[in-house]
């Protein structure tokens, strides 16, 4: 299958509230993909549910072919897909070597009791090598909560590659960033969109128009559209909900 | 200028505690070695390193992982009377004996922690402690093992074989050398323990748990594997306390127990590795000097520990180290 | 097990409903002090413990254990009061631990100052005139206090839920439960409801305290065994549930009432074996949510 993650009817209730209802997205694989919609679509309730946040009150996801709806949130990372959060969400008194240096022992050396980290330089080096790529080494021995927004956000998607994902998850990675860093974070995002599956949550259209090869569009907890940006831009229903105010 | 030379004489400080964290096991069994000599009887000195020994067991899990047990009462508790059972009771040599402290320890804290961890973390402090009063009831009910309320009597262990030579154990400063012999064993496995990538999972746990769980941890199974390592540690303490006495007295069951060591580990500071030690020298100094004055020590001792919580949450050795501004070990 | 009649069993289930009273009154006071401030008041069992001996002095001053039931909790609420104006607020937004470290120590202050005036052993608390003697129900004889027992918390119970869902401070109490953020921004002092809810809930503490007082051994430590049984009783009805503490109450006081009759030792057990059970199969409490009233 060339489709790395595909939600089949999945919707998402709280209490009576009805998030989600009835979406079906194949996601194709080494693809740049953006869920999109305005404001309240329910772009990051589905995020949550294919990042395992929360689990799908109904329908099934799969990655890879093999069905992920009730894995627990840790399973994530060791299959291989890995998510930035909404709200900045790092170790905040660690540095930020320290935070990428614990997430990239996940893999090989968790339940090591004995050996002192500060002798495994195969991981030093690897979250030195992360942080040059997010463009932060210089913030290598900064304490995570008095780094500025754009690098902490720059800090977690290190966090996230150092589990070597074959896909990436990013919600919002522009929020909060002045103009500048909107343009170096989705620079970086293009960049690792090379190696591998990235699927972003936008709501700014225009950021991701110019670089994704796939859209998916949600409104009101449904799928309104989903193809390339050619497809979606000539959507009528589409123009419509963000244009005309979507009145449903 | 003002105080000239203050920012040398800080220096010098901070440069040596800087030298004492880098190499703490060595450090702190350095002092321990001298710490005899300094207090006013060995008694004394032997109580502070046992007690200083549970405060540790109990800073893992709450210092380093987070997680603040009201139930260690438990571990240190069944850490003695599994010492003490198997000598009572089988004749077992003693550090056969201090091996199966370890082990009922831990397993103990295996099925506490299974029941505590699966909670909201809001109850996990409520649940540790009831499940250690469950514990204390069927100690004290189970007369024909554990002596019920007299405790257990008859733990004589009076030489110690140790690689050929014969130690006369009842001699107070025999004694205390021996047990910092073990506890030296132990506070190195600690270090290895801290300072290991396990280690560094514990501290993001305490930092951010989601966090954990969404880098791949699985944060369930690490708090349990934090539990049982606290609870082996408390068990090495429980269990040289059982040498000590040459008695398991029922009250260390009790929830007073639980709530001393959470006592001593603020007062000296969480989270930090010679903390505990200062904490429980401060704790047993407050109940052994305030207790010539007054009958009412715990007052003063619950007064004390409230100024702690409200202006010194760091307590005596982390705020030295956090004052000196040196990373907290 | 020869001799358990269905009569035996009748009267074990109200002697269960009579013990699980006092544990419903403590464990809602818990809950409505954890629902509305996200504190662990471990110093309730000491408030409990006050509130006895208070009853117990004050009764000795009066004779009247009708005025000592309305003097008491306003008494014990009122130092409720003072501990959170001024050690429990510093520490709002510091975590939960801190909050319960803090009343964790306040329990020794409060147990070593009854033993300075009330000396270190216990005071006996004979039953109060008109409520002695048994009362026949027809399927046994069963002491009329602990029958008064049972309904003075029928009638707190009532009170406390008419309070909270029928009057408009309830409703405000019950939205600063849910949302503090949202009462802080239609200009409600938040601080002012936390106060009281914190002066109900240890004055509901120490009301039991003199209730329960007839019942044991009024001693300084009365407190910390209750402890542990209230944090059972809690984490099997659900922190911040005041439903759940009034149905764990009763039924955590009926399960020891009737393991019991095995011996009394399963009686004691029983209970911890109850939480057990409710933590490996639902893990946040019978109607426990998160950290909502109701």
């Amino acid at each position: 299958m060339s489709d790395i993650l595909v939600a089949e009817g999945v919707g998402k209730k709280f209490g009576g509230f009805v998030a989600l209802k009835d979406v079906s997205v194949s996601f194709a694989r080494d693809k740049l993909s953006a869920i999109i919609g305005p404001n309240g679509a329910g772009k990051s309730t589905f995020f949550n549910v294919i990042s395992g946040a929360f689990p799908a009150s109904s329908g099934r996801v799969t990655f890879e072919g093999r069905d992920i709806t009730a894995l627990p949130t840790h399973e994530y990372a060791r299959r291989g897909i890995a998510k930035s959060f909404q709200i900045t969400n790092v170790f905040p008194q660690l540095s930020a070597h320290e935070n990428v240096r614990v997430a990239a022992q996940m893999q090989k050396t968790r339940y090591n009791l004995w050996t002192p980290r500060a002798r495994i330089r195969e991981l030093i080096a690897q979250a030195d090598d992360l942080l040059e790529r997010v463009g932060i080494a210089a913030k290598r021995n900064s304490v995570a909560r008095d780094m500025a927004h754009g690098e902490q956000r720059c800090l977690e998607i290190a966090m996230a590659l150092a589990c070597q994902p074959r896909l990436l998850l990013l919600d919002e990675p522009t929020a909060g960033m002045s103009p500048e860093e909107t343009v170096r974070m989705m620079d970086l995002i293009v960049r690792l969109a090379a190696e591998r599956t990235v699927i972003l949550v936008e709501h700014k259209m225009k950021l991701v128009m110019g670089i994704c090869q796939q859209l998916v569009v949600l409104h009101h907890g449904e799928l309104l559209a989903q193809g390339s940006p050619d497809d979606i831009r000539a959507n009528d229903e589409v123009k419509r909900v963000y244009l005309g105010q979507g009145k449903h | 200028m003002p105080g000239n030379d203050t920012p040398r004489a800080a220096s010098v400080w901070r440069l040596a505690l800087a030298a004492i964290v880098r190499h703490r096991v060595a450090a702190t069994i350095l002092f321990l070695m001298v710490f005899p000599w300094l207090v006013p009887y060995h008694a004394l000195a032997i109580n502070i390193l046992i007690w200083g020994l549970f405060a540790l067991g109990f800073n893992l899990l709450y210092g380093y992982a987070g997680l603040l047990s009201f139930g260690h009462a438990a571990l240190l508790g069944v850490g003695s009377y599994g010492c003490g059972i198997v000598i009572v009771h089988f004749g077992w040599p003693w550090y056969v004996a201090i091996l199966c402290g370890i082990a009922f320890a831990s397993a103990v804290a295996y099925v506490i922690g299974f029941l505590a961890i699966r909670t909201r973390g809001i109850y996990f402090s409520m649940v540790t402690l009831a499940l250690a009063e469950c514990v204390y009831y069927i100690f004290y009910k189970w007369e024909s093992v554990t002596g019920g309320e007299n405790g257990l009597r008859g733990i004589n262990v009076s030489t110690i074989n140790l690689l050929g030579f014969e130690i006369n154990f009842l001699d107070p400063v025999n004694k205390y050398y021996v047990m910092l012999g073990v506890v030296a064993i132990a506070l190195w496995i600690f270090s290895r323990i801290l300072a290991s990538p396990f280690g560094a999972v514990l501290e993001t746990i305490r930092e951010n748990d989601a966090r954990a769980a969404a880098c791949g941890y699985n944060v369930a199974n690490t708090k349990l594997m934090a539990f049982v390592l606290s609870g082996a540690f408390c068990g090495v303490a429980g269990a040289l306390r059982a040498l000590h006495l040459s008695t398991v007295p029922v009250e260390v069951l009790q929830i007073s127990t639980s709530g001393d060591v959470v006592m001593m580990a603020l007062l000296g500071g969480f989270g930090t590795f010679f903390g505990p030690f200062i904490g429980a020298a401060v704790f047993q100094l407050f109940g052994d000097v305030l207790t010539l004055w007054t009958t009412h020590w715990q007052l003063y001792l619950g007064a004390t520990f409230i100024v702690f919580v409200l202006f010194f949450p760091r307590g005596i050795w982390g705020s030295i180290l956090h004052w000196l501004r040196v990373a907290k070990s | 097990m020869s001799g358990i009649t269905l009569d035996l069993l009748l009267l074990q289930i109200v002697t269960g409903i009579a013990l699980g009273a006092v544990y419903v009154l403590v464990a809602l006071g818990l809950s409505l002090i954890f629902g509305m401030l996200a504190v662990v008041n471990f110093a309730h069992g000491a408030f409990f413990m006050v509130g006895a001996y208070m009853g117990v002095w004050l009764f000795a001053q009066t004779g009247n254990f009708w005025v000592c039931l309305v003097l008491v909790p306003l008494g014990v609420g009122a130092i409720g009061l003072l501990t959170e104006r001024i050690l429990v607020r510093p520490l709002y937004g510091r975590g939960i631990d801190y909050p319960l470290l803090l009343t964790f120590g306040l329990s020794y202050i409060f147990v070593e100052v009854v033993r300075m005036i009330f000396g270190l052993n216990g005071i006996p608390f004979s039953t109060p005139q008109g409520l002695t003697g048994a009362v026949d129900l027809g399927f046994g004889h069963f002491p009329r206090y602990r029958l008064f027992l049972i309904g003075a918390t029928a009638v707190i119970v009532t009170a406390l839920y008419l309070f909270i869902e029928k009057t408009s401070y309830g409703l405000i109490i019950r939205a600063g439960a849910r949302d503090p953020e949202i009462v802080r921004v239609l200009g409600i002092d938040v601080s002012k409801i936390w106060l009281v809810v914190f002066g109900i809930g240890t004055g509901i503490a120490g009301l039991s305290g003199i209730l329960a007082a007839p019942l044991q051994s009024v001693t300084p430590e009365m407190g910390i065994h209750l402890l542990a049984d209230a944090f059972v009783v809690t984490v099997v009805g659900g922190m911040g549930s005041l439903t759940g503490a009034v149905v764990a109450g009763i039924l955590v006081g009926v399960v020891v009432s009737l393991t019991s009759l095995v011996s009394p030792e399963a009686g004691r057990v029983s209970i911890f074996v109850l939480m057990a059970v409710v933590l490996l199969v639902r893990p946040q409490g019978l109607f426990g949510r998160t950290g909502a009233l109701g």
